[in-house]
């Protein structure tokens, strides 16, 4: 199990900030196109970078707690998840907060429009 | 040599900032609702990166003479704070943008 950490921790971070998107009304799982464009230029910057500082040795990952499948230069696969999961987790925050501070969504579950 | 962490670190950040007032100027700076929500978010990253990092257990190791050295809170390097504020920023401003495209083709559509 020890060597799934990094897939749980992604995985509770999706789990934790879900409730965002129905009951502050998010709507960004719910906007998938618009989602792929929104995390396209940070991904491809951030993977380049992961590559190089991985294959340069700035940074590595532990085999005790990652699966073990690897990008070339040793980047682990988790990072691939990492990149899509915590931008979406900022995501439902900033269009959460949007919502209560507009006034659209007044308090969980009371919807105004 | 500075060491190579903190410095790419500075140089994406600013290179965000850059992006922003040169050329995207969506003025989302002078939104509180993007200020509250870094403020969300580093709140969050405590425990995530913290657990990412932590010197006792980590996922992720860093060579040390590449970083800064300074793990002011649960082991988490300081640069990484700029590392965030670099990428989540990038994705804000990517999702505004296309959120607006969205609306310029809806408009189109409505106003033949």
């Amino acid at each position: 199990m020890a060597r799934f950490q990094y897939l749980i921790l992604m995985g509770l971070c999706v789990l934790i900030t879900l409730p965002l998107e129905f009951v502050f009304d998010a709507r960004v799982w719910r906007r998938p196109r618009r989602l792929a464009v929104a995390l396209a230029p940070a991904f491809v910057v951030f993977v380049l970078w992961d590559l190089w500082a991985t294959s340069t040795g700035t940074w590595g990952f532990n085999p005790e707690y990652t699966v073990g499948v690897t990008l070339p230069g040793g980047t682990a696969i988790e990072e691939l998840v990492f990149f899509i999961v915590i931008p979406v987790c900022t995501l439902l925050t900033l269009e959460s907060v949007r919502n209560v501070l507009s006034g659209r969504v007044r308090r969980p579950g009371a919807r105004v429009r | 040599m500075p060491p190579v962490y903190p410095t790419l670190s500075i140089v994406v950040a600013l290179g965000v900032v850059v992006l922003e007032l040169l050329v995207i100027r969506s003025g989302i700076f002078r939104q509180p609702a993007y200020w509250l929500t870094m403020l969300v978010v580093y709140g969050f990253m405590i425990p995530v990166d913290g657990w990412l990092t932590k010197l006792s257990a980590p996922i992720v190791v860093y060579r040390d003479s590449d970083t800064s050295g300074l793990r002011p809170v649960w082991d988490i390097l300081a640069e990484e704070y700029l590392y965030a504020f670099a990428l989540l920023t990038l994705v804000i401003l990517a999702w505004d943008h296309a959120g607006r495209a969205e609306h310029r083709r809806d408009d189109s559509r409505a106003r033949p």
